[in-house]
């Protein structure tokens, strides 16, 4: 079983180093977006299947990031080293700021977040001397790092896989941590962890900050891939299809989220290419993954798997 | 005055206008075995949430070893040296046994922020688990989520958490309950082979398990103590009779 | 000191509207325990059907009954066939009606169109009423207070003088206590719920008519609505009530002052409340 998986993810990492000369540049293109909303998708994982917090603010973060590195670069001509790092700073920050919302649970939680998330929209919307209005901020470059510069969105591609195989194995010892097995204590019972010396809204926190610090990372590289920021990026819809991804995908695994976002972006370019209701099939999407798939594709595959096993023994 | 190990003083606890617990005191010595029974609803199980500090009492006062904690939030009080098990089993049904103990281990300690290292690669961990495991006669049994093992065992569990913690002061809200009679044996047995250093709290409706364990025995009744004493003094009062011999 | 006094009166009358929307779904949740994200979806289409009706009819009574009408009525058929089914499960509740709100607004699109509509208010609403010390104030604005007033008082009398408020308070209680009155539960859900969507529809008709439709008007007022929620405390009528009136003059003062960073005045209260009283001024236990 454990050579099967390596060999699959063999094949997994030579199938994505050599997309760019396989799919050319729409699917390379579709990949770096799957990469980078499978690593928000990641984040928001982290408190939705880990710790069981629902929250629907994290494009907050993501956005916040995105804006921070555009108007530093744009604008005031600040190096990738300096403002790639401030991005994720300042989105780090304001999730430290909203985690005070891990004083709640439960539906009081997930009705926070989304008007928590509603006011860095207002603001990136309303603020428009400073945030750019609904234009938001266009024409980020690539990064570069001295003489290393991205030229192209291929090279793009290979910088978002190398930093998403890096956050992937960093998240895998993080949830495997005595931290992470705290959280998914505290998801199955916070009494029982409070009464082992826990002092659980504190470890939320964390987990909350750790898990901002994550969507900002994923904010990050969005505006470098994109080119520009505007509110929709701070939008309700882009905290709700994060979410959406990790459940399609399967909450609490790694690869999950990124298989979700895979399935989420593929649907909405692939619909779009032939009707404009590209809302509306995201509403069934929801739908029908709460009715048919709660656990999502990973859970289907074990599922399937789980029968299969069955009938051979 | 000689060190009590617990103290506790006219505690109140109203849900509504109603007095769950109403006025209790209890002293509790260093090393004692003190058994609380009493009828359903006599507030039993309140009174160990209150003391414990998984309720916030109405009014009153507890300390353990001379210190005020009636303020504490619970984790700190377990860094003080109280543990306690839960009547309707609290265990982490998806974790293995083993992760159920090594979260009980890492607790009280500031391993429990550790995050970039995976909790399996320590070794003490590992082997004190391993080890409080064996304790209450789970050997063999690390590697299985909590949710596949039967419920006896979950009830091993929930005693092996709380014994993890490095507690002073056990409380034990009804470790038997629901256990067929032999599971009950084994578990008083493991009860009663705990280190006498140890103090011990703990409800119990098994007449014969509870008189077997205590040092003392304290009956509530309608959330107010209406007796202590050994457990000869108890079995020989007419009013306890009453009020519990009677229901049973 | 006049813009001041005006403020005011847009926040009092933006409140009124808040609570229409807010209090079906405080009241939802008090007694089902259902989180329905597609609540401001009903009303931008129950806008949106008035708006229809009214350009028809020219009837704006006929409008508001429409609207509403028209949303219990496709709220019905949402909960019975969709809502029901995720049972307690809050996260699945969330995510379904959400989705259900993307199709709605879509479909809302293709038919009304991308653009600001207005609902045509009648003609002896328009107009402006002249207050003492000479203000002049929008008629209309006044005429949306009175019906929240209304909506609230009757909402309150049912709340507590009738059977069925009765048995809805016991359920915000306590979910059992339901079940053994033996009242048929299942109908008073329906029309609980139908209740809900009515008002949320009502609402769209009355706040078209001022605010302006829009796509994504649904979720902006959701928003609002959720605070609301937040700040009284879920499942709580009076706490609508007093969260409505909170928001609503935050908002109107905050973007009276503060026009760029309204948003942001909304988040003062929901922080304040985060760190001293997390279940809202008027919420309990759930």
């Amino acid at each position: 079983m454990d050579r099967a998986r390596l060999m699959l993810l063999v094949v997994a990492l030579a199938g994505a180093a050599a997309l760019p000369w396989i799919g050319g540049p729409f699917w390379t293109g579709l990949a770096t977006q799957m990469m980078i909303f499978g690593l928000l998708a990641l984040s928001v994982d982290l408190l939705l299947g880990h710790a069981g917090l629902f929250s629907l603010t994290h494009a907050s973060f993501f956005a916040v990031s995105a804006y921070t590195v555009a108007i530093l670069q744009v604008r005031y001509g600040w190096p990738t080293l300096a403002a790639a790092p401030a991005g994720i700073l300042l989105g780090t920050a304001l999730a430290a700021l909203f985690g005070i919302s891990v004083r709640t649970r439960g539906v009081y939680f997930i009705l926070i977040t989304i008007a928590l998330g509603y006011v860095v929209w207002g603001i990136a919307h309303r603020w428009s001397s400073f945030t750019g209005g609904d234009n938001g901020v266009t024409n980020v470059p690539f990064p570069a790092v001295g003489p290393l510069a991205v030229t192209s969105h291929t090279q793009y591609y290979y910088v978002v896989l190398a930093a998403v195989i890096l956050c992937g194995l960093g998240y895998r010892v993080l949830i495997r941590s005595p931290f992470g097995l705290g959280l998914r204590g505290v998801k199955a019972s916070e009494t029982r962890m409070q009464s082992l010396g826990y002092r659980t809204g504190l470890h939320i926190y964390v987990a909350f900050v750790l898990s901002g610090a994550l969507a900002s990372f994923a904010g990050v590289l969005y505006v470098y891939y994109n080119k520009f920021v505007n509110p929709v990026a701070a939008s309700f819809p882009v905290s709700v299809e994060a979410a959406l991804m990790a459940i399609v995908g399967g909450t609490g695994t790694i690869v999950g989220p990124f298989l979700g976002a895979g399935v989420v972006l593929g649907l909405r370019n692939w619909v779009s290419s032939f009707v404009e209701m590209h809302h509306a099939i995201m509403g069934a999407v929801f739908i029908a993954t709460v009715l048919w798939a709660p656990q999502g594709l990973v859970g289907i595959a074990a599922r399937v798997r789980a029968r299969l096993k069955g009938r051979d023994g | 005055m000689a060190e009590h190990a617990l103290a506790v003083v006219n505690l109140g606890k109203l849900f509504g206008g109603l007095a769950a617990v109403d006025g209790v005191s209890l002293n509790v010595a260093t090393g004692e075995r003190r058994v609380l029974i009493g009828p359903n609803g006599a507030g039993k199980t309140t009174l160990f949430h209150c003391v414990t500090g998984t309720l916030k009492p109405s009014s009153g006062q507890v300390s353990l070893f001379g210190r005020d904690v009636t303020r504490l939030a619970e984790h700190r009080r377990t860094a003080l040296g109280m543990g306690r098990t839960f009547q309707i089993t609290n265990v982490f049904p998806d974790l293995t046994l083993g992760e159920n103990l090594a979260l009980a281990i890492v607790g009280t300690d500031r391993r429990k922020w550790v995050v970039h290292r995976p909790a399996e690669t320590f070794e003490e961990v590992r082997r004190q688990a391993l080890e409080g495991l064996a304790r209450v006669g789970l050997e063999g049994r690390a590697q299985l989520p909590a949710k596949l093992v039967s419920y006896g065992e979950r009830r091993q569990l929930e005693l092996a958490l709380a014994l993890n913690t490095g507690p002073k002061v056990l409380f034990l809200d009804e470790p038997c309950a629901g256990l067929s009679p032999a599971e009950r044996q084994r578990i008083s047995q493991m009860i009663a082979d705990l280190p006498r250093s140890m103090t011990l709290l703990m409800i119990e409706h098994d007449m014969d398990v509870a008189l077997g364990l205590a040092d003392r025995v304290t009956v509530l009744h309608r959330g107010r103590v209406i007796l202590e004493g050994t457990p000869q003094e108890v079995r020989a009062n007419p009013q306890v009779r009453d009020v519990y011999f009677g229901h049973a | 000191m006049t813009s001041a006094i005006l403020q005011a009166i847009n926040g009092v009358s933006l409140a009124a509207l808040l609570f229409l929307l807010a209090s079906g779904f405080t009241l939802s949740f008090g007694l089902m325990r259902v989180v329905n994200m597609a609540h401001g979806a009903y009303y931008l289409i129950g806008g949106y059907v008035g708006l229809s009706i009214a350009e028809h009819t020219g009837s704006f009574a006929l409008a508001l009954a429409g609207g509403g009408a028209a949303v219990a009525l496709g709220g019905f058929f949402i909960d019975r066939f969709l809502i029901r089914r995720t049972g307690e499960n809050h996260l699945a509740q969330v995510l379904l009606t959400v989705g259900v709100a993307f199709v709605i607004g879509d479909v809302a699109l293709q038919i009304w169109g991308g653009d600001n509509l207005m609902v045509p208010a009648p003609q002896q609403l328009k107009g402006a009423v002249v207050l003492p010390g000479g203000i002049y104030y929008p008629k209309y604005r006044f005429i949306l207070i009175f019906l929240g007033v209304f909506v609230g008082i009757a909402l309150w009398l049912l709340y507590k003088k009738t059977q069925i408020g009765a048995v809805v308070r016991a359920g915000v209680d306590d979910r059992e206590q339901v079940n053994a009155t033996g009242i048929n539960v299942d109908r008073l859900f329906v029309m609980v719920s139908a209740l809900a969507s009515f008002l949320a529809g009502l609402a769209g008709v009355a706040g078209g008519a001022f605010l302006t439709l829009y796509p994504g008007a649904e979720w902006e007022i959701l928003v609002y609505a959720l605070v609301v929620v937040i700040v009284g405390g879920l499942g709580s009528l009076e706490g609508a009530m007093i969260g409505a009136l909170i928001v609503g003059l935050l908002d109107a003062y905050g973007r009276w002052l503060l026009p760029e960073f309204s948003y942001f005045v909304l988040f003062g209260p929901i922080a304040l409340l985060m760190i001293f009283r997390p279940r809202g001024l008027f919420g309990r236990e759930h």
